[in-house]
């Protein structure tokens, strides 16, 4: 089904963004307060609900991020052609190898050595969050699409190494694949008859997909990520996290419009379930996370000046300003660490300190704004 | 239970057939102090020959390396490997998971394994992260124990007043009910640079000791669980086991005995 894009000044920023905004900051205080005061009813309810919150909630999340990126491969969107992204792939590149680099060496320096297998946590770009800064920093300009398709790009490949790395206890590997590739091959029927019901490739492929997952050892979170490709779509990109137009009626559109309420209430849960760290107690390792991000614009400028000179070329109204801040953005880990920590480390006070020092990161948003005043980039050039 | 303290002299009866051992935490920095203690260690065996020393965690600080565990293991604790002692050992948020496969901490490779002694069933426990897979083992391995006692030790302790870290609450929802089901009498942790003796906590008893090579001095805080803390200087523990009797005695880095006692099995059933 197609439509006329609205006038870009008139669109509004997705749900998906002001839920975020609302739900999960409400989730991490409640848990942070909480964790503080009763720290035994916390950490019981905690790990008592993390499997449903965490593995099963966090689907629809993933899958809303999926559609994002889904449509982004449109024509009008930031993925199209696909080699537009092949400079922020290889930012992303560098963001990640030097973010583990840091990570890695700080730990070795403040001898954490337990705290290096959670190098995966590194890796991660928290999405709506360095939306939100970027379109403070910069509203709408190049850069925007730019840093999220780096935050996808550097997600993705820690989800790779999460689900080839960390993969659950005692997996069946086979068994997993053939029920993916009966979940894909299912998907696939069901869009080329035409089918638009987005609960039908929820129940039957999105099952199939999440059990594959499970029983194959890879985080289930990411059951929908190779399903929502399939939901038929409209014929451009809307735009990264902002609404499509009312009169859209495809099946992605109607899938974000029924579960942006019900994703509030797991970026909610979420925040509850994983951010109740303590304030005291914890060791060095907490910075570890922290620290690997301020390896990111480091990563970001190298990545991106190699890629230069191999021939790629950068948007148009990005330079070199731009980029460093888009590399300080980069920093905000948030939900993201969080999840990858939790994938990646069991509870315990390892997984404390590494979800301490996803929290920390929202602070990058301090050090992308200092930077975009002092480089006189996006609001601060005028 | 009969509480006594007494300076630079053996507390504990030594009797001929009892289980008895070491127990030492946060050690191994390499400094003089950490040998002061091992030597205090190897002195007191002349009169109290215990045959097994059990490590509380954050073995080795810093640098991991073969040099690394010379410096901070081997040559410190020389007079007791000489001896014969055996070390098992459990792992601290510092130590290198690698150095499970260190032959001289008969860990088997492994991050928590079992064995026992006469009738005594140690459990060394990984407390860094737990995982389902721990939990399953854990609750099997102590519903088959049928020894009389069962003996929990890893690095975090479940409860602390040590002002720099504290109970691991976290930890604690996740073993506690085990230990509680089946019938844990002891746990012995470190992490909390000071010794604490706490008071028996849903019936089991509860021990720091994570100042066998570090110190915070200063930092142990008093609260209604704490029944002894010493902060002062680093210490060791020693326990000897005879029947339905523990007893133990915690000796400062200068040879004194800063805590003593004997504890009562009590009868609980594991289920």
């Amino acid at each position: 089904m197609s439509h006329a894009p609205l006038h870009p000044d008139k669109r509004r920023v997705s749900g998906l963004i002001l839920d975020y905004l609302i739900a999960l900051p409400l989730g991490c205080a409640v848990a942070l307060a909480w964790a503080n005061t009763l720290p035994d009813s916390y950490y019981r309810l905690a790990q008592a609900t993390s499997f449903f919150v965490n593995e099963v909630g966090m689907v629809f999340f993933f899958a809303l991020i999926t559609k994002e990126v889904a449509e982004a491969t449109l024509p009008g969107g930031a993925l199209h052609p696909w080699r537009r992204a092949a400079l922020p792939v290889a930012a992303a590149v560098g963001c990640v190898m030097v973010s583990i680099a840091f990570y890695l060496a700080f730990l070795q320096n403040v001898g954490e050595h337990m705290l290096m297998s959670g190098w995966v946590a590194a890796c991660a770009v928290d999405i709506p969050g360095t939306y939100i800064i970027a379109r403070l920093i910069f509203g709408r300009h190049p850069a925007v699409p730019f840093l999220l398709l780096l935050a996808i790009s550097a997600d993705a490949m820690g989800l790779v190494a999460v689900a080839v790395l960390h993969p659950v206890d005692d997996p069946r590997l086979a068994l997993g694949l053939g029920l993916m590739a009966v979940a894909v091959g299912a998907a696939a029927v069901l869009r080329r008859r035409g089918v638009k019901n987005f609960w039908l490739y929820l129940i039957g492929p999105g099952m199939v997909s999440w059990w594959a997952l499970f029983l194959g050892g890879v985080h289930p979170a990411l059951a929908l990520v190779p399903i929502v490709p399939f939901f038929p779509h409209g014929k451009r990109d809307p735009g990264l996290m902002v609404d499509a137009a009312p009169q859209a009626h495809d099946t992605m559109t109607m899938f974000e419009r029924w579960w942006r309420l019900p994703v509030e209430g797991v970026l909610l849960l979420f925040g509850l379930v994983n951010a109740g760290v303590p304030f005291h107690g914890l060791e060095e390792g907490m910075w570890a996370i922290p620290v690997a991000a301020l390896g990111r614009p480091i990563g970001i400028l190298a990545a991106a000046g190699i890629a230069l000179a191999a021939g790629l070329h950068l948007p148009l109204r990005v330079g070199w300003r731009e980029l460093v801040v888009i590399g300080c953005t980069a920093t905000i880990g948030l939900v993201f660490a969080l999840f990858f920590a939790t994938a990646v480390m069991p509870p315990g006070p390892l997984l404390l300190e590494m979800k301490m020092g996803a929290l920390v990161t929202v602070a990058g948003c301090v050090p992308a704004f200092v930077a975009a005043r002092l480089l006189r980039v996006g609001r601060f050039a005028r | 239970m009969l509480w006594r303290v007494a300076a630079q002299e053996l507390t504990l009866p030594s009797a001929p057939n009892s289980v008895k051992f070491a127990a030492m935490g946060d050690t191994g920095s390499g400094d003089t102090e950490q040998f002061d203690v091992a030597n205090q260690m190897a002195r007191f065996r002349a009169k109290f020959p215990f045959d097994m020393v059990i490590m509380l965690g954050d073995n080795i600080y810093g640098g991991q390396s073969a040099s690394d565990l010379a410096k901070k293991f081997a040559q410190p604790y020389k007079a007791l490997l000489d001896a014969g002692v055996r070390f098992y050992a459990s792992l601290g948020n510092h130590d290198d998971p690698v150095n499970r496969q260190y032959p001289p901490w008969n860990m088997g490779g492994q991050f928590y394994y079992t064995y026992a002694t006469k009738n005594v069933r140690f459990f060394a426990l990984d407390s860094n992260k737990v995982d389902q897979k721990e939990l399953a083992w854990l609750e099997n391995a102590l519903k088959s124990a049928t020894e009389d006692w069962k003996i929990c030790y890893f690095h975090h302790p479940l409860y602390s007043d040590g002002g720099t870290h504290g109970s691991a609450v976290d930890v604690r929802v996740l073993f506690e009910p085990l230990f509680v089901t089946y019938g844990v009498n002891v746990v012995f942790a470190g992490h909390d640079h000071i010794y604490e003796r706490i008071t028996p906590q849903k019936g089991i008893y509860h021990f720091v000791e994570g100042a066998s090579g570090q110190l915070r001095k200063g930092d142990a805080r008093r609260s209604p669980m704490n029944a002894k803390s010493f902060d002062t200087d680093m210490s060791f523990m020693l326990v000897e086991i005879a029947g339905d009797q523990l007893s133990f005695q915690t000796i400062s880095r200068t040879g004194t005995t800063v805590d003593s006692g004997t504890i009562q099995r009590q009868a609980r059933p594991a289920r």
